[in-house]
């Protein structure tokens, strides 16, 4: 239905510098649009998060990722194989390059001459020491887009601190909110929603910067400090501050305005989450629960609020004594907000997540066949690209060598030769 | 930067008003259509002053409406209908999130909003998408995160699975919402063809950079359940993460490799070479030599406040940050000196600080106007309309 010049980024050629999660996943986001991603990857770092040295055994001794491989065997090639490198791989290009070298430098830099975007979300001044700073960068090819990912920008006094996204969460106000209701923020452990923000922030900033060439001719600076990106999503808590003078409470998994809270069911370690939104949804449970002294408690949204730890328990038994798919057929039946807390094995044999071909099934030769997670979104127009799910380490060597810089071949057989070029990485 | 795009923001509620709001807020031209009498939702939610509801001072409505404009119409009107096609006829984009089919039964629906613009991008948000058995299922933000969310594998392994604060799940869907809106604009402008996207709430978050696609992908790699938990139990090794209590509040400890082992084991132990001698350069730290170990970290960090131990720990690269409120991230000197927070003044609500730029860049973000007031644009919208000869 769709050719491959019909997507939005089609035409556009992105080089991708990023690292662990948020980053790559921006990356992933403008491949799914036609764009031509080509992860830049030395052989002598572990750009992947993954070791070469990566066996059966050491997983063994340490536990740690081991469910992450296929059959939990990280193989011959474990960089190919980590299921926290390959979520975000679909659709990507892989060039062995290594930039603190004079070969691989020079290489870049002709590469970034043909190209349209830029991503990076290494640590402040990693690129700088390496003499690819974005003032070079523009300088080289001043139609380029670069986008950085500073967590804290790339200013200001705390600019330099390390973290992850838990890290920059607790900065911004967001698990000081976290938590079971009434209990101290650290009831919660972690979450990771920085690096959730970041990827649709970092491809829209992006696309705006794409439509504003078209206006201008020219690309430029585009500082996503993921910390800010996220710091946005409790907006409305800054204002409640200057009106009222208070911190957000720790609601768990309560809610301000719904009666709400997740349940146990008669099967053990499956969860439901039901919401009570307004009188309806209430005149709805009820007729399922049947339950008088629950009318009694909850007759309108004050009562809820009031005896709100009251009706919980009361729904919580109803739960309690039915299995899931009972307690979730019944309210859904009767149109209450509810859902199955899901399980990643409950998503993969999810009926409706089938009915939309949610997940999808790919093969690579490192890899083996496996289903892999959707496109966040969908279109009724075009379809959003769907390549191999996996580009090998240095897969494309040949093709962004030759093919894109015109690499006469004994140079770039010199550059095999030497170690320089692989298929394979050296860590 | 968007000065040339014009959106039309038909939703009520949290994600497609922040869709709307990363457009606005990079210069497009937003316009809300409200429901007589009332408004969008979120002029109904709050944080009020004094918890006293007015529709012209929720935080939440204030926040995820800067730069827009408002008009109010009925949507069963005919003469407001008519009013409503002049303003798709002229957008690049239409952004709703009513129940999957409802803009259908409005008589609305994306054959014949495209048929009086074809190269209109129509951005249909919902909670399961617009297709599929569970099309028609109501959700809430809870229901969403359990549907979509990394929610089994978050909170305690012995307690029930915790949700994210907030309203984040909305946020993220309406973000994912505006970067496909974008996307297709883009495409509408090389192509000269519209589209009509399909943002389903639960896939959004399934596709989530938060972990939830790599345990999807891992569950299908090896059958992995990724297992609840405070403090990463996932990880194993010499390493650890997670929440410790400080003497005045919490900090977030993520010592995920052995150079960040050894330097904590080296700050902690500094004046205890026993607990050095112990511990650093371990490959596995398991059991109750753990335990020991976790004991005597919470104990040191419990001592102090929570600013000191980041410092301290920041000083010798180890990535350990405080738990600020909301409150102590407005006076942060940081946030401060980076211009995070932008003052403008409204009618009703007066001046207040905003969050500001989400990103920057040049002819990037700025707060041109506060939140419109309920139809504050009515007239001026329609006089445009007139003048351009299309209402």
């Amino acid at each position: 239905m769709t050719d491959a010049t019909d997507l939005p980024l089609s035409g556009i050629r992105v080089v991708d510098l990023t690292v662990v999660w948020s980053g790559p996943g921006a990356a992933a986001l403008l491949g799914d649009l036609g764009a031509e991603v080509i992860r830049v990857e030395g052989n002598d770092r572990m750009s992947r998060q993954v070791s070469a040295r990566t066996t059966k055994e050491s997983i063994a001794a340490t536990g740690y990722h081991g469910g992450t491989y296929p059959d939990k065997d990280p193989g011959a090639r474990p960089y190919d194989r980590s299921a926290v490198f390959n979520w975000h791989a679909r659709n990507k290009l892989a060039v062995s390059m290594n930039l603190d070298t004079p070969e691989g430098h020079e290489a870049f830099l002709d590469l970034v001459r043909i190209s349209d975007v830029l991503l990076e979300n290494n640590t402040n001044g990693v690129l700088e020491k390496l003499g690819i700073g974005h003032e070079r960068l523009l300088e080289v090819n001043p139609r380029l887009v670069v986008a950085r990912m500073p967590p804290l920008g790339m200013t200001g006094p705390m600019s330099g601190y390390l973290g992850y996204g838990p890290n920059f969460n607790s900065l911004v106000g967001i698990a000081a909110m976290d938590g079971y209701e009434g209990e101290e923020p650290d009831s919660a452990g972690e979450n990771y929603h920085m690096d959730e923000a970041a990827p649709a922030g970092v491809a829209f900033a992006v696309e705006a910067a794409l439509w504003d060439r078209e206006n201008t001719g020219r690309g430029g600076l585009v500082e996503i400090a993921q910390a800010e990106n996220v710091l946005v999503e409790i907006g409305e808590y800054f204002l409640d501050r200057q009106f009222n003078d208070r911190d957000p409470e720790v609601l768990g998994n309560t809610d301000p305005h719904a009666l709400q809270d997740v349940f146990a069911t008669a099967d053990a370690d499956r969860w439901v989450a039901v919401s009570v939104r307004d009188d309806r949804d209430w005149a709805a449970l009820n007729g399922v629960l049947d339950d008088d002294e629950l009318r009694a408690l909850g007759a309108d949204a004050a009562g809820r609020r009031t005896h709100s730890a009251a009706v919980r328990q009361r729904i919580g038994t109803w739960c309690a004594a039915r299995p899931v798919d009972a307690v979730v057929a019944e309210l859904v039946a009767a149109g209450v907000p509810v859902a199955e807390v899901m399980s990643e094995p409950r998503l993969l044999e999810d009926p409706h997540l089938a009915a939309r071909g949610w997940f999808r099934e790919r093969s690579h030769p490192s890899i083996g066949t496996h289903r892999y997670p959707g496109h966040p979104w969908r279109s009724d127009d075009f379809e959003l690209a769907w390549g191999r799910p996996v580009p090998g380490f240095g897969e494309d060597n040949e093709y962004v060598y030759l093919t894109l810089l015109g690499m006469p071949r004994e140079k770039y057989d010199d550059l095999v030769a030497r170690g320089l070029v692989t298929d394979h990485q050296l860590v | 930067m968007l000065s040339d795009i014009r959106v039309l923001d038909l939703s009520r509620w949290v994600a497609g008003e922040f869709a709307t709001k990363t457009f606005a807020d990079f210069g497009a031209d937003v316009i809300k259509v409200e429901k007589p009498g009332e408004g969008s939702f979120t002029r109904a939610w709050g944080p009020f002053p004094e918890d006293r509801p007015d529709p012209e001072r929720s935080a939440l409505f204030l926040h995820l409406n800067t730069n827009k404009r408002s008009v109010v119409l009925d949507l069963r009107d005919d003469a407001d209908r008519e009013v409503l096609l002049a303003l798709v006829r002229r957008s690049h984009a239409v952004v709703e999130s009513f129940r999957p089919g409802h803009l259908e039964d409005l008589g609305l629906g994306p054959d014949v909003l495209r048929a009086v613009n074809p190269g209109l991008v129509l951005t249909r948000i919902s909670a399961f998408g617009q297709t599929g058995p569970y099309r028609d299922r109501e959700a809430s933000g809870l229901v969403l995160q359990a549907t979509g969310g990394p929610m089994n594998a978050t909170g305690q392994a012995d307690r029930a699975p915790l949700r994210k604060p907030g309203l984040l799940e909305h946020y993220t869907v309406g973000r994912s919402a505006a970067q496909a809106t974008m996307a297709a604009v883009l495409r509408a402008r090389r192509t000269g063809k519209g589209a009509t996207l399909d943002v389903s709430g639960q896939e959004v978050l399934l596709a989530g950079a938060d972990r939830r696609a790599s345990y999807l992908l891992s569950a299908a790699y090896s059958g992995m359940t990724a297992p609840r938990g405070a403090r990463s139990p996932h990880r194993h090794g010499a390493t650890f993460t997670g929440p410790f209590r400080a003497s005045d509040g919490f900090v977030m400890v993520y010592v995920t490799n052995q150079v960040f082992w050894n330097r904590f084991v080296e700050l902690v132990g500094a004046d205890d070479p026993g607990f050095r001698e112990r511990y650093l350069d371990r490959q596995t730290v398991a059991g109750q030599d753990r335990e020991e170990f976790l004991a005597y970290v919470a104990d040191w960090i419990a001592q102090r406040p929570k600013v000191e131990v980041m410092e301290a720990a920041e000083a010798r690269r180890i990535p350990v940050t405080a738990y600020l409120s909301v409150s102590e991230v407005m006076d942060h000197e940081h946030f401060r000196q980076r211009g995070v927070f932008v003052a403008a003044d409204h009618p009703v609500a007066g001046r207040l600080e905003y969050a500001g730029a989400p990103w920057r860049m040049e002819r990037g973000f700025a707060l041109r106007t506060t939140a419109p007031l309920l139809d504050q644009h009515g007239a001026e919208i329609r006089a445009e309309l007139a003048e351009e000869g299309v209402a």
